[in-house]
C-alpha cells in the first residue's frame, strides 16, 4: 500500500498505536499489512468468521468494519491469546481432542470463545451456540471443536466457582452451524 | 461501497449540516456491515454517527426508548417489563454481526428480507426523525415505502420508540430460515390484545417472501372480535394468500412461500395468545 492519507489510532493487544490507512481500509487488511496475521481472510464477507478480531472485548467481523472505525478503541487479535510456542488453553485443548484439520478457522473460533469466557458467568450450551454462531468450519463437523471448547468452558466453571452447564453435549453445536 | 472521506461529526446538528452539504456524496455510517455490499462506483464520504450518544435503551413511561446506533446484541441482552424484542434480535445473521449492525441501520434502508421492519409494523412502533427538531413518524407511515427517502436532506434518525406491552396484550414472531443464520424466507410479527378470551384487535405483519415488509391487513380482519383459539388462528392464517403478493425465488415456488407463511402467522398467533395470557418472562 501507498503511504495513507489518514491516521488511525487505537490500542492493539494493549498497546496504544497508530497506523496511516485510507477511509475505506478494512481492519483486517490494516492488521494483516502490520504483521498479524493471525487474523484470516476467509471469505470477505462476514459469513466465515475466520477474521474475527474483539472490539472493546465484543466479537467482531475485522473484514466488515472499516479501520478508521477503530479510533479511539480497543482491538484484540489471536496473538493476544496465544501463540505457537504459547499457546492459551482452549488452543491446546483444539489440538488434544484432534479438532484442527485445515487449522484456518480456528483464530477466528478462539477469539469468539475468548469473548464467551471473557463475557459471560454461565456457559450453558445455548449461550455457547449464540457465541459461536458466527464461525464456519469446513473441515471437521464442529464436533470436536466442540468437544475442546465444553472441555475448557467446564473447567473453567469448576474453577471460578461459576455454574456449571446444565448439560454438558458433545453434540450441542451440530445442527446448529450445518 | 467506495468511501472516499471520512467524518466524525460532534453533535447531531453538525451530522445534519454535513450531511446535507453532501447531498448523495455523503453516507451516514453506525455499524457500517452493510456498507461494504452497497453498490456504486462514485466514492461517497463516510459520515460516523457512532459518537452522538445515540446507543441506549430507556424505559420511559410507557414506551421503551432505543438509540438509532444502538447495536441488535444490545437489544437482544437487554430485559424490561414485558420485552418482546430480544427473540427477533438474537435471529439476526450471526454473533459477529449483531455486535456490530444497529436498529437504525436495519430500518433507514431496509432490505427485503429484513426482520426488524415488521416486528416494528406489528408493534406500533414510532420513529423519531430529526430535522433540526425532532418528529415522531408512526410505523405504518415510515415503512409505507423505502424509508430512505426520509433521510434526503440530512435528516436522521435517532431513535425507535416501542410501546410498552400491556397486560392484556401479546406479541409473537417468527423467522423461517433455511439454517440458523440464513437470511429469512418468511419473517411474521403479531400483536394481539385481548379481553377475556377474545381477541379486541390485532396487527399482524409480514417480510421476506414479498417486495417489502407490510402489514396483512386480511389477516387481521379475520381475527377482530373472533375467540383466540387454533381454529380461528388458522382461518385467518389462511388469508395470507388475499393479504400479499408471495414470491418464490432459491428454488422455492411463490406458493411454497405461501404456505411456509400460513404456518408460520399461525405459530405467531400461538405465541403472541401465549404471551397475552401470562407468559413466564
Amino acid at each position: 500500500m501507498t503511504k495513507g492519507t489518514h491516521t488511525v489510532s487505537f490500542t492493539l493487544n494493549g498497546e496504544k498505536q497508530t497506523f496511516d490507512t485510507r477511509p475505506d481500509e478494512k481492519l483486517l487488511t490494516l492488521l494483516r499489512r502490520e504483521g498479524y496475521r493471525g487474523t484470516k481472510y476467509g471469505c470477505g464477507q462476514g459469513t466465515c468468521g475466520a477474521c474475527t478480531v474483539l472490539l472493546d472485548g465484543r466479537a467482531t467481523y475485522a473484514c466488515l468494519l472499516y479501520a478508521m472505525q477503530a479510533e479511539g478503541r480497543s482491538v484484540r487479535t489471536i496473538e493476544s491469546v496465544g501463540t505457537f510456542d504459547n499457546p492459551g488453553e482452549f488452543q491446546k485443548e483444539l489440538v488434544a481432542a484432534g479438532a484442527v484439520q485445515c487449522g484456518y478457522c480456528i483464530p477466528g473460533m478462539v477469539m469468539s470463545a475468548t469473548a464467551l469466557m471473557e463475557t459471560e458467568k454461565d456457559f450453558e450450551d445455548e449461550i455457547v451456540k449464540e457465541y459461536m454462531d458466527g464461525n464456519l468450519c469446513r473441515c471437521t463437523g464442529y464436533e470436536k471443536i466442540w468437544v475442546a471448547l465444553r472441555k475448557v468452558l467446564d473447567r473453567q466453571a469448576a474453577e471460578g466457582n461459576k455454574p456449571a452447564a446444565k448439560k454438558t453435549s458433545s453434540k450441542g453445536a451440530k445442527n446448529e452451524q450445518a | 461501497m467506495k468511501l472516499s472521506e471520512f467524518i466524525r461529526p460532534s453533535s447531531l446538528a453538525e451530522a445534519r449540516k454535513t450531511l446535507r452539504a453532501l447531498g448523495p456524496k455523503g453516507m451516514v455510517l453506525a455499524g457500517g456491515t452493510a456498507l461494504h455490499f452497497m453498490p456504486g462506483k462514485t466514492p461517497v464520504t463516510a459520515v460516523d454517527i457512532t459518537g452522538l450518544g445515540l446507543s441506549y435503551i430507556k424505559q420511559k413511561g410507557d414506551y421503551f426508548s432505543i438509540g438509532a446506533a444502538t447495536p441488535l446484541s444490545d437489544i437482544q441482552r437487554y430485559r424490561g417489563p414485558r420485552w418482546a424484542m430480544h427473540e427477533i434480535c438474537r435471529r439476526i445473521s450471526t454473533h459477529q454481526i449483531r455486535n456490530v449492525s444497529t436498529i437504525g441501520g436495519n430500518i433507514c434502508r431496509v432490505f427485503p428480507w429484513a426482520d426488524l421492519p415488521v416486528v416494528l409494523l406489528a408493534m406500533d412502533a414510532r420513529m423519531v426523525v430529526y430535522s433540526g427538531k425532532d418528529k415522531e413518524i408512526p410505523a405504518d407511515e415510515y415503512f409505507s415505502s423505502q424509508p430512505a427517502r426520509l433521510f434526503r436532506d440530512g435528516d436522521l434518525l435517532t431513535a425507535v420508540k416501542i410501546p410498552v406491552l400491556k397486560a392484556h396484550h401479546g406479541f409473537g414472531s417468527v423467522k423461517a430460515t433455511r439454517n440458523a443464520t440464513a437470511f429469512s424466507l418468511v419473517t411474521i410479527a403479531a400483536l394481539l390484545e385481548l379481553k377475556g378470551g377474545v381477541i379486541k384487535s390485532a396487527r399482524v405483519a409480514a417480510g421476506s417472501g414479498i417486495p417489502f415488509p407490510q402489514r396483512l391487513k386480511p389477516v387481521e380482519a379475520a381475527l377482530a372480535g373472533k375467540e383466540a383459539v387454533t381454529a380461528v388462528f388458522k382461518e385467518a392464517a389462511a388469508a395470507a394468500g388475499a393479504a400479499a403478493r408471495w414470491v418464490g425465488g432459491e428454488g422455492m415456488s411463490a406458493d411454497y412461500i405461501r404456505q411456509l407463511a400460513e404456518v408460520s402467522i399461525l405459530d405467531a398467533l400461538e405465541r403472541a395468545a401465549e404471551f397475552a395470557r401470562g407468559r413466564a418472562e
